[in-house]
């Protein structure tokens, strides 16, 4: 069997990924069989024949190959579960029915007892902008199109401290601007959703680790917290704001 | 024509500088994801578009503009040929390159005359456009862009407006630069690049300057703004910002900024207004006739952003995940569309479509996989990646390198394909871009406004002003063509309209009053 590029690697590694990993293979393998049955030489055969017969039907085969031995793909967009729900992982907690059950369960998240004043720790974010006061509000997820869409011609609930997994700044745009406070399982404080709570003066923290935060409880966040900056990033130290469940008596 | 070894070891040399900021600027900040946009999968979908048509649609403008003077032109105007596009020109197709050698579908000598020419036409038109720092990219200056001549820096400084917290044209300019943002990220699907920074310039004492572009906000090139954005007056809006009591300590190259301390509104003090395109000969002003007007101006511009976004957010949400993909695929590729806006040669089917050659990878692009391979070709995960374990990558110290050199055993065993070809037939899963494009000069058919483009020399782009740079004024101010020159740009100015080349920055503040 001719050889490609990938055959033979002296300091050989493979992706942290499975999935890329699996993919990548069985892509190298439809190359080889290709390159095989072309008998030209490489430098004839990548910009010349393999344009024609490696097709969009191969990796169309090489996707569902994992989908047919059990895996279901993790999702990002909305819009993928969507359309192809039998190839990725269920949707959850992206329906109004979900959240009365929902939360975030970040194993890495701190967690505490209600101290005296009724703040019980269930997490730590990296705060954006540090203000003079921390902000307290009802938690509310927004993690689907339908929310936001609802949101849009109802209005936002007073008070509101959306939470959310998507440190972009596209789902949330068209209501962006009437939250109290964003906590954002994803992303940093240079990152998009970063960006426009700056710019519109919203307390907000990034790559937030939550666990046990309900849709609906009274939460504080503490945006009085230093501000993360680059250097903290890429020095790798670790410089967070609370985020805390209110218990009122 | 076959490369030579100092070729070889430009590029490489090239290769590297991109690779070691790629790098720097994916671990600050995490690879993107979004709810509504698939934006790993289309983000590889343009890479891959990028590698097959960069090549060609590149050496089709430098038919028509070289890309020493493309990067001249770009200095004057704020569009969308900027710090960002110009790390995408290159990464774009490099992550491309690099995702296949993972496939095994190609080798790193594999198109390497497309790739040395991609490179070095990067390398020309950032020594140009960057020609007043000396630096080929923000990183390399210690993450500045400070890429305007002293007669422009002058006029915006003469011409802002001071504000305050709490004053109108402050609360009025806060709230556009948000509007405008969050607009921006959405008409560009979730990526950064229809909004740029560059700076800072410094005004004296703790005072700086940062200038803000946005782009792409009428209907222009990008087809879903076409019925959404039609009440939105200016395809490019660029508001120049003075700040008391921040540094900009980093202006990166993905056009973003972080500040010491952390910025907030209530370091801005002034604020200006300005918009440009190729046809418009330099900055014209936006509603700078006086601070009340600027003000209402302000207003004007939030209310009409935030009502085009509310409406292109519902067309997008109702879109196929084909045409997301397509969006977002367009956006990245096209990064760089506007080189030809400027060259007068842009065509809406080299930039609006995908090629068949990367479309055939479509059905790859599942969310998990497009995060995971996505994630490894930009900060080292791959296999291509490794290198011999006594390496010390800059950033990160580990063996690696982000982009596969050329190798130069090519230049031995000249075993190595030279060029994917000509940009081949593209498909499109969105609805046509009508043939309406926005202006300065008036709304037109992509025709008209090629041919206007290629009819109209800007008289600053005369050659006996185009080389009177910085140096040469530092020198020759007082003769009659630097004053001629510092009076082109200061033709629209209210404060500094005739004065000529001889202030200096105090003079400038003094004339504020």
């Amino acid at each position: 069997m001719s050889k490609i590029i990938s055959d033979v690697d002296k300091f050989e590694s493979e992706s942290p990924s499975s999935v890329v990993t699996a993919i990548n293979t069985a892509v190298q393998t439809v190359v080889r069989q290709r390159f095989e049955a072309s008998g030209q030489n490489w430098k004839d055969f990548v910009f010349g024949e393999s344009v024609e017969t490696i097709t969009e039907e191969d990796f169309r085969a090489v996707e569902q190959m994992l989908i047919d031995a059990g895996h279901r793909y993790d999702w990002s967009a909305a819009i993928s579960p969507q359309e192809r729900p039998d190839a990725y992982k269920p949707a959850v907690g992206t329906s109004e029915d979900d959240l009365d059950t929902f939360c975030f369960e970040d194993p890495d998240a701190p967690v505490g007892e209600p101290d005296g004043d009724g703040l019980e720790l269930r997490g730590v974010g990296d705060n954006v902008v540090s203000y003079s006061e921390d902000t307290v509000g009802i938690a509310r997820y927004v993690r689907s199109t339908n929310r936001v869409l609802k949101w849009l011609s109802e209005g936002v609930p007073e008070n509101t401290i959306a939470v959310i997994d998507d440190s972009g700044g596209t789902l949330t745009a068209p209501i962006l601007e009437r939250f109290k406070g964003v906590i954002c399982a994803g992303g940093t404080v240079r990152s998009h959703l970063g960006i426009l709570t700056r710019e519109y003066g919203i307390p907000c923290l990034m790559n937030s680790k939550v666990n046990g935060i309900m849709e609906g409880d009274s939460v504080r966040m503490e945006s009085t917290a230093r501000a993360k900056n680059t250097e903290d990033y890429q020095s790798g130290r670790e410089v967070t704001a609370n985020i805390w469940r209110v218990h009122t008596s | 024509m076959r490369p030579d070894y100092a070729q070889l070891l430009e590029t490489n040399h090239l290769l590297q500088t991109n690779g070691d900021q790629t790098y720097w600027l994916c671990v600050t900040r995490t690879v993107q994801e979004s709810k509504l946009f698939p934006v790993p999968a289309y983000m590889l979908l343009s890479y891959l578009n990028a590698f097959y048509r960069y090549p060609g649609v590149l050496k089709k403008i430098e038919t028509h503009m070289s890309a020493e003077e493309l990067g001249d032109r770009a200095r004057t105007m704020g569009s969308k040929a900027h710090a960002t596009s110009m790390w995408g020109l290159p990464c774009f197709y490099l992550l491309g390159r690099e995702w296949q050698i993972n496939m095994g579908l190609i080798r790193p000598e594999d198109a390497a005359e497309d790739l040395i020419y991609i490179v070095d036409f990067w390398k020309r038109f950032q020594l140009s456009w960057r020609r007043n720092s000396g630096h080929i990219t923000a990183s390399d200056g210690g993450h500045r862009t400070q890429i305007l001549p002293e007669r422009q820096i002058q006029v915006f400084h003469a011409d802002m407006y001071d504000c305050e917290s709490g004053e109108p044209l402050h609360e009025a300019a806060q709230a556009f630069a948000a509007s405008a943002a969050q607009y921006a990220f959405l008409v560009a699907c979730e990526s950064r690049i229809s909004m740029h920074q560059h700076g800072p310039y410094h005004l004296g004492e703790n005072r700086e300057m940062l200038v803000r572009d946005f782009v792409d906000l009428a209907e222009c090139d990008l087809p879903w703004l076409d019925g959404v954005a039609e009440n939105v007056p200016y395809t490019n809006l660029t508001m120049p910002m003075a700040t008391e009591g921040v540094h900009f300590n980093i202006i990166d190259d993905w056009g973003s900024f972080a500040a010491e301390p952390e910025f907030k509104g209530e370091h801005i003090t002034g604020v200006g207004l300005y918009t440009s395109d190729p046809l418009s000969d330099g900055y014209e002003p936006v509603g700078m006739g006086s601070k009340e007007e600027l003000t209402r101006t302000f207003q004007d511009l939030d209310e009409r952003l935030k009502d085009a976004m509310a409406r292109l957010w519902k067309r997008v949400a109702g879109w196929t995940r084909d045409q997301m993909l397509d969006a977002g695929a367009i956006t990245y590729y096209a990064i760089i569309k506007d080189l030809a806006h400027i060259a007068g040669c842009y065509d809406p089917d080299d930039w609006i479509k995908i090629d068949r050659r990367a479309e055939r990878f479509r059905p790859l692009l599942n969310d998990e996989y497009s995060r995971d391979m996505l994630g490894d070709i930009c900060v080292g995960s791959s296999p291509s990646h490794q290198m011999y374990e006594y390496l010390m990558m800059r950033h990160s110290n580990l063996p690696q390198r982000i982009y596969s050199p050329l190798p130069y055993s090519m230049l031995v065993d000249d075993d190595y394909a030279p060029t994917v070809g000509d940009v081949q037939p593209g498909v499109t899963y969105l609805d046509e871009k009508l043939d309406r494009y926005r202006t300065t000069k008036g709304t037109f058919g992509i025709e008209e406004y090629n041919r206007r483009v290629r009819e109209s020399q800007p008289k600053t782009h005369e050659d006996r002003f185009r080389f009177l740079c910085e140096p040469s004024i530092k020198y020759r101010y007082d003769g009659a063509t630097a004053d001629e020159l510092y009076k082109l740009h200061q033709q629209n100015s209210r404060n500094l309209r005739g004065r000529g080349a001889g202030l200096r920055r105090a003079d400038i503040e003094a004339l504020r009053g």
